[in-house]
């Protein structure tokens, strides 16, 4: 330390500037002192490990993806063709043209639209209220009552698929309706179902959105509603003006969740729905009438077709996501899902 | 301490205080607990009216028809005669394939879980770490959660394309089975690398079949990768930081910090995971079970069948959560 201050020479140059001479460590030298050692080599491995891992990942979340979209350009020649294999050398739209008009695309696309469009803003209010109820209001059952939104969830809808069907199939509740009718409701082949389910938090999953939510609630200081209350608003017009704005994020969290569930659905829509019901997304998995699938080896061809109604059927869900995602990501990680 | 303590006592006094005052001048009506807890019942109505008038009913139905015999009137309803437990009977004795469908599917159960949540903390961690194209990485991984669900899992799962597509023979004699190259590692590179380590022959299956699926298990831990991304971000930087100016290596820090610290997460995806595979209707028994309600009359016996596996897995998850919650570290206790 000594040494080096005696040989560097400091000059005063001006009124506000020094200048110190000393021999400068060459720049390779520096460089190699720098990045030349284990340290630096370990985190270089360490991030291209990670990096390569990350993108092999990608690449099996993605691939499918990709065949299934080159494979619905194909035509029946391509597919036969050993040689081609992801770019296919006649594209063609034939495929999605006759799945467009032979399976009413667009009715079905409608009909499950509105459908799963309610449904998710249904579920998503639905359980936001119900979260907040949990979260922030002290009341005798609260914690017996959250045991049951748990006991909801773990029991599968699988295991309740006869008993809900015929629920519906002869609607009533505690035999009133019957008295004033006659019969029970058959609410088959309507959206009630599906509506009264999510009005109730009881349809697919709700459970694991009361759960997020309420531990979202949670985070949200009390302080915040007091500090409301005491400047006069009531509880539910707190909840509105103050809660519901600054949840935003977690609200388009649920409202994706939803929305996506319940638009690939097949479980509930082939319980509630047979085929005299209304066209849903479900329905057009089929091979359109036009295309002539009636030749050996025609299996690969029929399967393209399905994977072309797959992603005629997930195109809007992916623009939805394009745009959604950092929500989710987002609002999942605000919620702070803690184990307590 | 002895200061501590009076000081908190006389505090509690003043605060006792300050309630007791406005107490003597309350006009009308409730308190402001009495009010809150009554629109704490207001906001969680819904979930109490649909649970009374629409679950209830339906579990105690589930349960019922699991001990009838159910036929279908031609006017409309059903017609129920009781038959106790020749259902479950059925299920187990008379039905020759259910007993083995039911063992070998808890047995894949059991052994993917620890899979599924160990992937998806590895994954989680090094999402959480900086790296170039971290959110691009984060929506990818996203992808399968809200995508492959529901329909476009049934259609890949009859999917014989991608398959076809992955292979580098590509011989397709539309038996559906175009070639075994899907697989990413050859099954016997695996093998004869294990095999030179002398463990089981089990854990060389169990790891060769791991890597086979990698695709499904990617697929399944999208929810379980969020959670634990949330609660590696709540782990505060200043605990990481003074770990490593006292010198600890990454590795230690994971075993010492981040793992005791997202262990509740630990506990919370594996009981997802749990329900999630369980209730999934791609695994192998609620396939079977499914296909069994097809028969006739086979669906009261798919209701026995349920509720038999219900209350399997339902002792499983006990076990599994007793075990881990002696395990799990709770870094503040309220």
């Amino acid at each position: 330390m000594n040494n080096v201050q005696t040989e560097t020479k400091v000059r005063r140059e001006s009124k506000n500037r020094i200048k110190v001479d000393f021999e400068r460590t060459p720049l390779l030298q520096r460089l190699k002192a720098k990045f030349l050692n284990l340290y630096t080599l370990k985190k270089v491995v360490w991030y291209l490990f990670r990096f390569l891992l990350l993108l092999g990942i990608s690449y099996i979340i993605l691939f499918p993806f990709f065949s299934k979209i080159s494979s619905s350009f194909m035509t029946k020649e391509d597919l036969v063709d050993v040689t081609v294999r992801l770019i296919p050398k006649h594209p063609t739209l034939s495929t999605y043209k006759a799945i467009i008009t032979d399976n009413n695309y667009f009715v079905a696309l409608g009909n499950t639209f509105i459908l799963s469009f309610l449904c998710g803003v249904m579920q998503t209010f639905v359980c936001c209220f119900i979260a907040y109820g949990f979260a922030k209001f002290k009341f005798k059952g609260n914690k017996l009552l959250f045991l049951l939104v748990i006991f909801t969830m773990v029991v599968p809808h699988a295991t309740l698929s006869l008993s809900i069907a015929t629920k519906f199939k002869f609607f009533d509740i505690f035999g009133i309706i019957q008295l004033i009718t006659g019969s029970p409701i058959n609410m088959l082949n309507t959206n009630w179902p599906l509506y009264i389910l999510s009005l109730t938090g009881l349809a697919y999953k709700n459970g694991l959105y009361i759960f997020m939510l309420r531990q979202f609630f949670r985070g949200i200081p009390d302080e915040l509603e007091e500090s409301a209350y005491l400047d006069g608003s009531g509880i539910f017009k707190t909840f509105f003006k103050i809660i519901l704005p600054l949840s935003g994020t977690m609200l388009i969290t649920v409202f994706m969740f939803a929305f996506c569930w319940q638009w690939t659905d097949n479980f509930y829509t082939d319980m509630f729905y047979s085929i005299t019901g209304p066209t849903l997304l479900p329905d057009i998995i089929k091979v359109p009438r036009s295309l002539d699938t009636n030749y050996a080896g025609s299996a690969l061809y029929t399967a393209a077709i399905k994977n072309a109604c797959g992603m005629l059927i997930i195109t809007p869900l992916i623009i939805l996501y394009l745009f959604g995602q950092r929500y989710i990501v987002q609002g999942i990680e605000r919620s702070g899902l803690t184990a307590d | 301490m002895n200061l501590n303590i009076d000081a908190g006592k006389k505090g509690a006094k003043k605060q006792k205080l300050v309630i007791d005052a406005p107490k003597k001048k309350r006009r009308s009506g409730k308190s402001l607990e009495a009010k809150k807890a009554r629109a704490g019942w207001l906001f969680v109505m819904p979930f109490v009216i649909g649970f009374v008038l629409i679950y209830l009913p339906i579990i105690f139905d589930s349960v019922r028809f699991s001990f009838n015999e159910m036929r279908l009137v031609i006017g409309g309803g059903y017609q129920l005669n009781f038959v106790g437990f020749q259902n479950y009977r059925n299920a187990l004795f008379v039905d020759a394939s259910f007993v083995t469908t039911l063992v070998s599917g808890i047995r894949q159960l059991v052994l993917d879980i620890p899979s599924i949540v160990i992937f998806s903390l590895f994954v989680a961690i090094i999402l959480n770490q900086k790296i170039a194209g971290r959110a691009a990485f984060r929506a990818i991984f996203f992808i399968p959660v809200i995508l492959t669900t529901g329909l476009i899992a049934d259609i890949d799962s009859s999917n014989i394309l991608s398959s076809y597509m992955d292979s580098s023979t590509g011989i397709d004699d539309g038996s559906g089975q175009a070639s075994t190259a899907a697989e990413i590692v050859s099954a016997i590179d695996i093998r004869q690398l294990f095999s030179n380590m002398m463990i089981g022959n089990e854990i060389v299956d169990y790891v060769v079949g791991l890597v086979n699926n990698i695709f499904n298990i990617v697929n399944r831990c999208g929810v379980q990768m969020l959670i634990f991304l949330s609660g590696l971000q709540s782990i505060s930087p200043a605990i990481y930081e003074s770990c490593s100016i006292d010198g600890a290596s990454g590795w230690e820090t994971f075993w010492k910090i981040t793992l005791p610290m997202v262990s509740p997460m630990i506990l919370v995806n594996t009981i997802y995971t749990i329900i999630d595979s369980f209730t999934s209707s791609d695994n192998r028994v609620m396939s079977y079970i499914a296909a069994v309600t097809e028969r006739s009359g086979g669906d009261v016996l798919a209701s026995a069948m349920y509720w038999m596996y219900f209350l399997i897995v339902i002792l499983i998850i006990a076990i599994v959560a007793g075990l881990l919650s002696a395990f799990v570290f709770y870094q503040r206790k309220d």
